[in-house]
C-alpha cells in the first residue's frame, strides 16, 4: 500500500521543520548573493526556488514507496551507476575535468546517483544475517564495494566526493556491528600517515596507538601484526613521499589545505574568513553584507554560502543553521535506533552520515579548519544535483522514521 | 547485529561524536566571529574602501577687462583595464581607428604606466565629446576600455597666443624627481611653457579626497559618505594685463608674418600685448595631440613653437642707433649742432660703408640723422663716442640682460664689448669697422624684440621703467576680494640728463612728423607719436623691419616694438601696424 491516511502523523516532524528552516534560509541566502544586474546569475533564486518544488515532489515520492523497493533496487542501481562512472570518464563534458553529462541546459553528475545505489547496497550487503563482521573477508567486500565507485570518482578528478564514499563506510559497518577496536585499528595507519614526517609525532602516534591495544586487553597475535603495519607505514610514507615531484608534493598540500596559493583557495578562504568574521555576532544585515555584495568573497552561491550567511546574519545566523543540523541528525539516529528494520536503520545511519560529512567539512572550510574541496553545504548551497541529492537522502530517512515498526 | 556491544551504546557514540564536532564548530565560529571581529571588519573595510583623489578645477585666466582668455571645458580621458584587456593588440588598433590615433601610442603609454590587473591605465587624453560618442557606441568591441572626465583648457576668446600661454603636459620623469614638483604624482597634468608654467603652483589647486566603496574587480561603486572627504581647493585665477582686444588685433594683422610685437603700459611695465608670429592653435595640445603633429611643429622651418619676441635675439638695426645717441650727448662727446656730410656712403680705410640713402642725406646734424636715419653721421660720431662707452650705456639700458618678464626661457642677448672683441679677434687686431657696424645695430650685437619694447619704455618715460610683466592680478575665485596685486619692479636708468631726453625725443618726434621722417606711415592723426625705425640686414633674405616709439609724446602711455623678419623697411612694414594700433587704442578710447 502506497498511502497511508497517518502518514503526516508518523512523520517526524522536528525533522522535517529541520529541513524545511534550512532550505528557507538558503533560498534568502541565495537571492542576496546572486541579486544584482549580473543577468547570469540573477536567476539562480528562481531556479533554485523551482529546484525546491522539484525536491518537495521528490521527497513525498520517496518517502511514500515501501522500503523494500530500495532493498531490491540496490544491487542494480549499483551496477548501473557504475556503470554511468565508467562511461562519463569517456564520453562525460568539460575540458580537463570529467564529471558530468550535459543535456542541453542540464547537467547530470552520475556520482550523485552513485552516492546514493553504493549507499544502499553496502546497507543491503550489511544488513545481510549472514554477515559477520569479525571476518575479514566480509570486512574486506564492504571496502571493495566502496572502494570501486570511489575509485572512478578520483579518476575524474573529484576528491572532495570520493571522500564522501570513504566516510561512510566505517559508520555503517559500525551501525552492523563492526567493534569499535577494528575501527580503531582501521583508522590507526591513516593516523600513522599523517604523523610520519616528523619523529617527535611519529613517536608519539606509536604510543598512543600501542596504548590503546594494549588497553583494550587483546592478545599479542592482534597486537603485534598491527604494530608491524603500522611501522611500515610510518616508514614507507617518507620515502614514498620524497619521491613524487614538487608539483605532485604541492598539489597534496594544497589539497589537504597545508600550502595556500596566493589568489587560488588560500585566497578564498581567506576572504571567507573576513566574511564571517566581520560579520560579529549580529551581522551586517540582509543583502548588507560588503564581502559578499562587492564579490570579494568568491564561490558565494554555492561552496562558500555558509560565509554568506556568517557575514549578514552573524554568529546568531551560524548557530541557527547549525543547530538546524544538529537537530537533523540527532533525529535521524532517532529513526536509526528505533527502526526494527535492519537495512533501513543502516541507510538511515549512511545517509545522515552523508549529510554530517557535507556540513562538518563545509562548514570547516569556511572558517579554514577544513580544507577547500569544493564540497557544497546540504540544502543552502546553490544547486540543482546536490539538492536533490540531499532531499533523497532526507526522504529515505524519513521513509524508515515512517515504518520504523515494519520488519520488512 | 553484535550483541555484546548494544545498539544503544553504538548510537551514544554517535551522538557525542556530533556534540564534540558541533562543539568544535561553534568555538571556532565563536573565535571567529567574536573574538577575532574587530581584526576581519577592519580588514573587510580595508577590502571595499579606496581613497580616491579630486582633481582640482585649475585656474582661469583673464585678461585686463575680465575677458576669459584660458578657461575649463570638460574632456574625456581614455582608460584601460588590464584585467578586462584580453587582446590589447585588436582593441587598440580598433580604437585608434575610432579616435583617429596612431595605435602604438596606446601601446607605448599603456606599457609605461601599467601598474597592476585592476589599475587603470590612461592611454589617451583629451578626447572630446564627438570622439566620445563614438567610442561609447562601439563599446560592446572595447572590452577592457573606459573613460572618464578630465577638464582640458579651452581658449575661448579668440586670443591665440601660445607663446605666452603656453600649454598642459604630463609631468615628466624629470620633473617627478625634482624637488620642485615633490607634492606631484605620476600621471599629474603641469604647466610646460609661458604662463600656465610660471605660475603653475598659483593655477593648480589643491588635490582633495574622498572615500568609495569598491567591488573585488576595483570598480567605484559609489561615495562613501559616512567618511570625511577632503574637497580639492580650486586654483587660483589670474588676470593678465593682456588687453584681449589689442591682442587680438595685432594677431590678426600680423597673421601671415614673422615677427611679432610687444606692447607695454609705460605707468608701469604691464605687457598690454605680446605677439610671436608664427604661432600654432593653442588648442593642438589640449587635444590629444600626436607624434605626427608634433613633429610637424618642431620640423617647420618658420619655427612656430619659438616665441621669437622673448626667446630669440637679432640685431636691432638702425632703431639702436639712439643708445650712441644718447651716449655722445651725455658724454658731451657730441655736439648736436654739429654737422656731418653724407654723401651715401663713408670710407673707413679700404672699406666702403653704405648708408641706406644711396643718394645720400647731404648735410645733417643729430636731430636730422635721427629722423632719417643716416648711417654716414652715425659712423662718425660712434668714433668720438667709442667702443666702451657704447658698451657701457648698451648694459646701463639693461642690454644683454633677461628683462625679467614672467615668461619662460627669456634670451639675455648679447652686448659685445672690448674684452669680447679682444678674446675674439686678438688684442688690438679687430678693426674700427666693427664699431661701425655696432652703431648702426648690426655686427655681434643681439637683442629680443621685448628688450627693444622694454628700451622705448625707458626712453619715453625718461630713464624711469620698469620691468615688463603679464601677470596683474592673482585672484581667489572663491572670495572676490582676495586678490594680490602683481608688485611691480621698477627698471632705472640714472643720471641722463634732461636736455639729451629732449634732445632724443625730439629726434624720434621728427621720425614720424618730420619733412623726411622715415616712419610718417605711423602718424594715427589724433595723437602724437615718437619712433625710430630699422632695417636690420639679414644675410639669409630679406631685411628684418623694425619700429620702436611711445605715445603720446607728451605724456607717454604705451611703448611699443614692432618687429618683422625679412619685412623690408621699418617705416614700410612696421610703422602702419603701429599706426593700426594707435588707431584702435583711441577709438576704444583706451589711450
Amino acid at each position: 500500500m502506497l498511502w497511508d491516511k497517518d502518514d503526516l502523523k508518523k512523520a517526524d516532524i522536528v525533522l522535517l521543520i529541520a529541513f524545511s528552516g534550512l532550505l528557507v534560509i538558503g533560498l534568502l541566502i541565495i537571492y542576496s548573493a546572486t541579486h544584482g544586474e549580473n543577468l547570469d546569475i540573477n536567476q539562480n533564486f528562481s531556479k533554485q526556488a523551482v529546484w525546491i518544488l522539484i525536491g518537495w515532489l521528490l521527497l513525498a515520492l520517496v518517502t511514500m514507496l515501501p522500503f523494500k523497493v530500495y532493498h531490491e533496487m540496490a544491487f542494480p542501481a549499483y551496477i548501473f551507476s557504475i556503470l554511468l562512472l565508467i562511461a562519463v570518464l569517456f564520453w562525460g563534458s568539460g575540458a580537463g575535468v570529467k564529471r558530468w553529462f550535459a543535456f542541453g541546459p542540464f547537467r547530470f553528475q552520475p556520482a550523485e546517483i552513485a552516492k546514493i545505489a553504493t549507499l544502499l547496497f553496502l546497507a543491503k550487503y550489511a544488513a545481510d544475517s549472514k554477515r559477520n563482521f569479525k571476518s575479514f573477508r566480509d570486512i574486506a567486500v564492504a571496502f571493495a564495494i566502496v572502494g570501486l565507485p570511489t575509485l572512478l570518482i578520483m579518476k575524474q578528478p573529484d576528491l572532495g566526493t570520493a571522500l564522501v564514499f570513504v566516510a561512510m563506510v566505517l559508520p555503517i559497518l559500525f551501525w552492523a556491528g563492526l567493534s569499535l577496536f577494528t575501527v580503531f585499528l582501521l583508522i590507526a595507519p591513516i593516523i600513522t600517515l599523517a604523523s610520519a614526517f616528523t619523529f617527535f609525532s611519529f613517536f608519539i602516534a606509536m604510543v598512543f596507538i600501542i596504548g590503546v591495544m594494549v588497553v583494550s586487553g587483546r592478545g599479542p597475535k592482534v597486537i603485534i601484526p598491527n604494530f608491524i603495519l603500522n611501522i611500515g607505514v610510518g616508514i614507507v610514507t617518507p620515502i614514498l613521499w620524497n619521491q613524487l615531484h614538487n608539483y605532485q608534493k604541492s598539489r597534496i598540500l594544497t589539497f589537504i589545505g597545508l600550502e595556500q596559493d596566493p589568489r587560488g583557495l588560500g585566497y578564498q578562504v581567506l576572504q571567507s574568513k573576513v566574511a564571517i568574521g566581520s560579520g560579529g555576532m549580529w551581522g551586517k544585515g540582509w543583502m548588507e553584507g560588503t564581502q559578499t555584495q562587492l564579490r570579494f568573497l568568491p564561490e558565494q552561491h554555492t561552496d562558500f554560502i555558509f560565509s554568506v550567511l556568517g557575514e549578514e546574519f552573524g554568529f546568531l545566523g551560524v548557530l541557527i543553521v547549525l543547530v538546524l543540523f544538529f537537530l537533523l541528525l540527532w533525529r535521524a539516529l532517532n529513526i536509526a535506533q528505533s527502526s526494527k528494520n535492519v537495512f533501513a536503520s543502516l541507510v538511515v545511519i549512511g545517509a545522515s552520515t552523508i549529510i554530517a560529512f557535507h556540513v562538518i567539512v563545509n562548514t570547516g572550510m569556511t572558517v579554514g579548519i577544513m580544507p577547500v574541496t569544493g564540497l557544497p553545504l546540504p540544502f543552502l548551497s546553490y544547486g540543482g544535483s546536490s539538492l536533490l541529492t540531499s532531499t533523497l537522502l532526507v526522504g529515505l530517512i524519513l521513509n524508515a522514521g515512517r515504518r520504523r515498526f515494519q520488519y520488512l | 547485529m553484535n550483541p555484546g556491544f548494544s545498539q544503544k551504546n553504538r548510537v551514544i557514540i554517535f551522538r557525542l561524536f556530533y556534540i564534540v564536532i558541533f562543539i568544535v564548530l561553534l568555538v571556532r565560529y565563536a573565535y571567529v566571529q567574536l573574538i577575532q571581529q574587530d581584526i576581519y571588519y577592519r580588514q573587510s573595510e580595508r577590502n571595499r574602501i579606496r581613497p580616491i583623489t579630486l582633481e582640482p578645477p585649475r585656474g582661469v585666466v583673464r585678461d585686463r577687462f575680465e575677458e576669459i582668455l584660458i578657461d575649463n571645458v570638460p574632456a574625456y580621458s581614455v582608460y584601460a583595464i588590464p584585467n578586462e584587456l584580453s587582446s590589447p593588440d585588436s582593441v587598440f588598433a580598433f580604437l585608434g581607428d575610432l579616435l583617429d590615433i596612431p595605435a602604438e601610442e596606446f601601446h607605448m603609454k599603456y606599457k609605461r604606466d601599467r601598474r597592476g590587473p585592476f589599475q587603470k591605465v590612461k592611454i589617451c587624453q583629451y578626447v572630446d565629446f564627438e570622439a566620445l560618442a563614438r567610442l561609447e557606441e562601439n563599446k560592446l568591441d572595447l572590452p577592457g576600455i573606459v573613460y572618464g572626465v578630465e577638464p582640458r583648457r579651452f581658449y575661448p576668446s579668440g586670443v591665440r597666443a601660445p607663446h605666452l600661454f603656453g600649454y598642459l603636459g604630463e609631468i615628466d620623469e624629470k620633473g617627478l624627481q625634482s624637488e620642485e614638483y615633490a607634492d606631484y604624482d605620476r600621471g599629474d597634468i603641469i604647466g610646460k611653457a609661458g604662463i600656465e608654467k610660471i605660475y603653475e603652483k598659483i593655477l593648480q589647486g589643491k588635490k582633495g579626497y574622498q572615500f568609495v566603496e569598491v567591488d573585488a574587480l576595483g570598480r567605484e561603486v559609489s561615495v562613501i559618505e559616512e567618511l570625511k572627504s577632503q574637497p580639492p581647493v580650486p586654483g587660483l585665477e589670474l588676470q593678465l594685463s593682456i588687453d584681449a582686444g589689442l591682442q587680438r588685433l595685432l594677431e590678426q594683422k600680423m597673421d601671415t608674418l614673422r615677427g611679432g610685437a610687444a606692447i607695454l603700459n609705460c605707468q608701469n611695465g604691464e605687457v598690454i600685448a605680446l605677439v610671436s608670429k608664427p604661432g600654432y592653435d593653442p588648442e593642438l595640445f589640449a587635444k590629444p595631440i600626436t607624434l605626427k603633429t608634433w613633429k610637424e611643429l618642431t620640423n617647420d622651418p618658420a619655427k612656430p613653437l619659438f616665441d621669437r619676441m622673448v626667446q630669440s635675439g637679432t640685431n636691432p638695426g638702425s632703431t639702436y642707433k639712439i643708445i650712441t645717441a644718447i651716449a655722445g650727448l651725455q658724454e658731451n662727446l657730441i655736439n648736436p649742432e654739429e654737422k656731418v656730410f653724407c654723401p651715401g656712403y663713408y670710407r673707413l680705410g679700404r672699406r666702403t660703408f653704405k648708408c641706406w640713402k644711396a643718394g645720400g642725406h647731404g648735410s645733417v646734424n643729430l636731430r636730422q640723422a635721427i629722423e632719417q636715419s643716416c648711417n654716414v653721421y652715425f659712423y662718425r660720431m660712434i668714433q668720438k663716442v667709442g667702443l666702451e662707452n657704447w658698451s657701457k650705456y648698451s648694459r646701463m639700458f639693461h642690454f644683454g640682460e633677461k628683462t625679467g618678464i614672467d615668461l619662460t626661457h627669456e634670451f639675455s642677448g648679447s652686448v659685445p664689448d672690448k674684452t669680447y672683441f679682444d678674446r675674439r679677434y686678438g688684442a688690438g687686431k679687430w678693426s674700427t669697422g666693427l664699431l661701425l657696424n655696432l652703431t648702426v645695430g648690426q655686427g655681434e650685437l643681439l637683442v629680443t624684440p621685448l628688450q627693444m619694447a622694454s628700451f622705448a619704455l625707458l626712453v619715453a618715460n625718461r630713464g624711469y621703467g620698469y620691468r615688463p610683466h603679464v601677470n596683474r592680478i592673482i585672484k581667489n575665485p572663491a572670495t572676490d576680494d582676495d586678490q594680490e596685486f602683481f608688485e611691480h619692479q621698477p627698471l632705472i636708468v640714472q643720471g641722463i640728463r634732461e636736455d639729451v631726453w629732449d634732445l632724443i625725443h625730439q629726434g624720434m618726434y621728427d621720425v614720424v612728423y618730420g619733412v623726411n621722417g622715415t616712419a610718417k606711415r605711423a602718424n594715427p592723426g589724433k595723437i602724437r607719436v615718437a619712433g625710430k625705425t630699422g632695417t636690420a640686414q639679414n644675410p639669409h633674405g630679406e631685411d628684418h623691419a623694425w619700429f620702436i616709439g611711445f605715445a603720446p609724446y607728451k605724456n607717454p602711455k604705451v611703448a611699443f616694438c614692432f618687429f618683422v623678419e625679412n619685412g623690408g623697411g621699418g617705416g614700410a612694414v612696421a610703422a602702419p601696424i603701429a599706426r593700426a594700433m594707435l588707431t584702435y587704442l583711441l577709438r576704444e578710447d583706451k589711450i
